[in-house]
């Protein structure tokens, strides 16, 4: 009896100590997401003062005059990782649909792996694949097009080949793991009788996919493509290896461009200047909010999803 | 059995977790026999200073940290205190000064310089003036058949292809001399351009690091970017002989890049030594300074801290020039090492001078 008691006192203590460190873990998530925000804010106060709303739309960034206006590198940052996008969803969808109904578990498992193995390769290798193999080739492939368009300034755009277009491609490849692995992952997790009964009815196996499987995961799709996007946005080491590094506003999809995560990388250590620096905080403070709006974005679209269903 | 395991193990975890949180509160305390000093900031000298700290640990037994994150990192180390000695490729702007909040002492430790490095067939040796250098980074000359530049190499066969411009896309001290010296030559620059370690360019796409330009040179058949010599020399690219304000063709080297320090100067050595008026020097020399603050008792600091600093500088200054031209940076020559020792005397403690 007291022995008894004894042990459900060690159980209650226990209890509370796990609910206090897991409260304290959750709390330190949400107050480490609002110190960001906060501290961002504040660092970047000088410029939000000098330039106020300005600073969204001009395109001029001049460290020597100390005018800075950033939307250069939001249009970058937003061409990239759209772009990247556009081109890596139908591949990723392509991958995980074959992988989950089409290929044998011999040929699946291989696979994955390949899969986790690219996702797993840090950036910089990327990176420098881009830059030797990827760049030259795209290069080429810009100052062909614009010769067929009879565009000097295409030309003249392409010859290096670093610019807009690499980068999307470069990034295109690297977001792939991460969407095909993820929307594979929840195809092996519609239960077989759902497809079992699908056929049984009489539908065609692509029949299933498309009105069984797919609707299944796509709120898990959704996810997978956000998360894949959110590391485009945020991807600093390869897009500055290939993107040239232009400040100035791109026109084509050929000029040197930079988005925000690179232009901060590139400028925060040697920028000296209390204004400078500040200007690039609110870059990143963009960054940040650019972030937060397609993680709500995409939480709006599902939400619309399941009710219309 | 099993749980009480898990149990114990995140107990465990906390009392970590906890360290770690305590640890990362306290600083460091310093204090007693200084047996190390700390410093951090620009990365064009790192390699010197990483082997002149190296022999100085096995001369005097005092071990230097320095770290390599950039000028405006180490000017924000010191200004935060928490260095014994910060670098920087330019020397403070009196706006920077006030903001450090004490008078800082620039200590120059090397001369460095920036050359003009292509990527053309054949390799000819290319000679360019500052006016074709700045129409070349302001997109005005844009082939290399370009009569201006044509017309400073005759002999030399230069092909019909668009110039290629490369710059820095990070801030550096590379770019500030590059684009001081650009300023102080071409009008249309300084209007246009201007001059600073990180600037808008015109033209030309962006390398980060010199790695990074070089890379991209490497890459583009006729294409033209500015890069350290010493990165220059490491790595065999070939890089353009250079017009002087005293009108010689000058080719980099360690002893015209020293030249170009044999000027009158200041006696708080915060001098700009581009476009060098003497004969024989490269005109896109520069020197690359080590800050520290002028009265050493800040933070708790203790007086046989700078003792330690003022030794190690001071050696750095005689000895270690030694270490200088073997790693392909220019020594200091005589009158700059005797103006820089004079402010090392003007360093003091508590009023007094440190000894």
């Amino acid at each position: 009896m007291e022995r008894l008691s004894a042990d459900s006192r060690r159980e209650k203590v226990r209890e509370a100590a796990y609910k206090t460190a897991t409260t304290v873990a959750a709390v330190a998530l949400v107050a480490t997401i609002a110190l960001f925000l906060v501290q961002l804010a504040t660092a970047s106060h000088a410029s939000w003062r000098a330039f106020g709303l300005r600073f969204l739309w001009t395109t001029e960034w001049n460290p020597v005059t100390e005018q800075f206006g950033a939307l250069p590198m939001i249009v970058g940052t937003l061409v990239t990782g759209f772009g990247a996008l556009a081109i890596s969803t139908p591949f990723a969808l392509g991958i995980a649909i074959f992988l989950a109904d089409y290929a044998s578990k011999r040929v699946t498992e291989p696979f994955k792996y390949l899969i986790s193995l690219l996702g797993g390769l840090p950036s910089v290798i990327f990176g420098l694949w881009g830059l030797i193999v990827l760049v030259p080739r795209i290069g080429r492939l810009e100052v062909w097009f614009g010769t067929l368009v009879h565009s000097e300034a295409l030309v003249q755009a392409g010859t290096t080949g670093v610019g807009l277009l690499s980068s999307v491609v470069l990034l295109a490849l690297m977001i792939l793991p991460f969407s095909s692995s993820l929307i594979l992952e929840s195809l092996l997790l519609v239960p077989t009788e759902l497809k079992e009964g699908s056929l049984a009815l009489g539908a065609t196996r692509w029949d299933t996919i498309q009105s069984i499987e797919l609707p299944f995961v796509r709120k898990s799709t959704v996810g997978a493509l956000v998360l894949a996007l959110g590391r485009a946005l945020g991807e600093t080491m390869a897009v500055t290896m290939v993107i040239g590094n232009g400040m100035r506003m791109p026109r084509t999809l050929f000029d040197p461009a930079n988005t925000l995560a690179s232009a901060i990388a590139n400028q925060f250590l040697e920028a000296t200047s209390p204004l400078y620096v500040s200007a690039l905080t609110e870059l990143a403070l963009i960054l940040f909010v650019i972030a937060i709006v397609i993680n709500i974005g995409a939480r709006v679209i599902l939400r619309r999803g399941v009710q219309q269903r | 059995m099993r749980t009480s395991r898990l149990h114990r193990v995140c107990l465990l975890l906390a009392v970590f977790l906890i360290a770690a949180v305590v640890a990362a509160g306290c600083s460091p305390s310093g204090g007693g026999g200084v047996k190390e000093l700390s410093g951090a900031g620009a990365t064009f000298p790192y390699p010197l200073y990483s082997k002149m700290f190296d022999v100085y640990e096995s001369v005097s037994a005092v071990r230097v940290n320095y770290n390599g994150i950039g000028s405006g990192g180490g000017i924000k180390a010191l200004t935060d205190k928490t260095v014994d000695f910060g670098a920087s490729d330019a020397f403070l702007t009196d706006e920077e000064e006030q903001a450090m909040g004490a008078p800082v002492l620039h200590i120059p430790t090397c001369i460095g310089a920036v050359v003009l490095s292509y990527n053309l067939d054949g390799n000819p040796d290319l000679k360019l003036d500052s006016a074709v250098i700045a129409g070349i980074f302001m997109g005005s000359v844009r082939n290399w058949n370009d009569p201006a530049i044509a017309g400073l190499n005759p002999g030399v066969t230069l092909p019909d292809l668009a110039v290629t411009v490369v710059h820095r896309s990070d801030g550096s001290g590379t770019t500030s001399i590059f684009t001081n010296y650009l300023s102080m030559t071409s009008p249309a620059w300084k209007e246009k351009v201007g001059a600073g370690k990180s600037v808008a360019w015109p033209a030309g796409i962006g390398g980060k690091g010199n790695d990074g330009v070089a890379g991209l040179v490497k890459q583009n058949k006729g294409s033209i970017g500015y890069i350290e010599l010493v990165y220059a020399i490491q790595t065999g690219m070939p890089y353009a002989t250079v017009l002087n304000a005293a009108g010689t063709f000058v080719t980099p080297t360690l002893a015209t890049v020293a030249a170009a320090a044999n000027v009158q100067l200041p006696a708080d050595l915060r001098v700009l030594i581009v476009n060098s008026p003497e004969s024989t020097a490269y005109p896109l020399s520069a020197f690359t300074w080590i800050l520290v603050y002028q009265e050493q008792h800040y933070a708790d600091r203790s007086l046989d801290q700078a003792r330690a600093l003022k030794n190690l500088l001071t050696w750095m200054l005689g000895d270690g020039q030694q270490v200088n031209e073997g790693l392909s940076y220019g020594r200091l020559p005589e009158a700059a090492v005797t103006k820089a020792r004079a402010l090392l005397s003007s360093m003091t403690y508590d009023g007094t001078p440190v000894r």
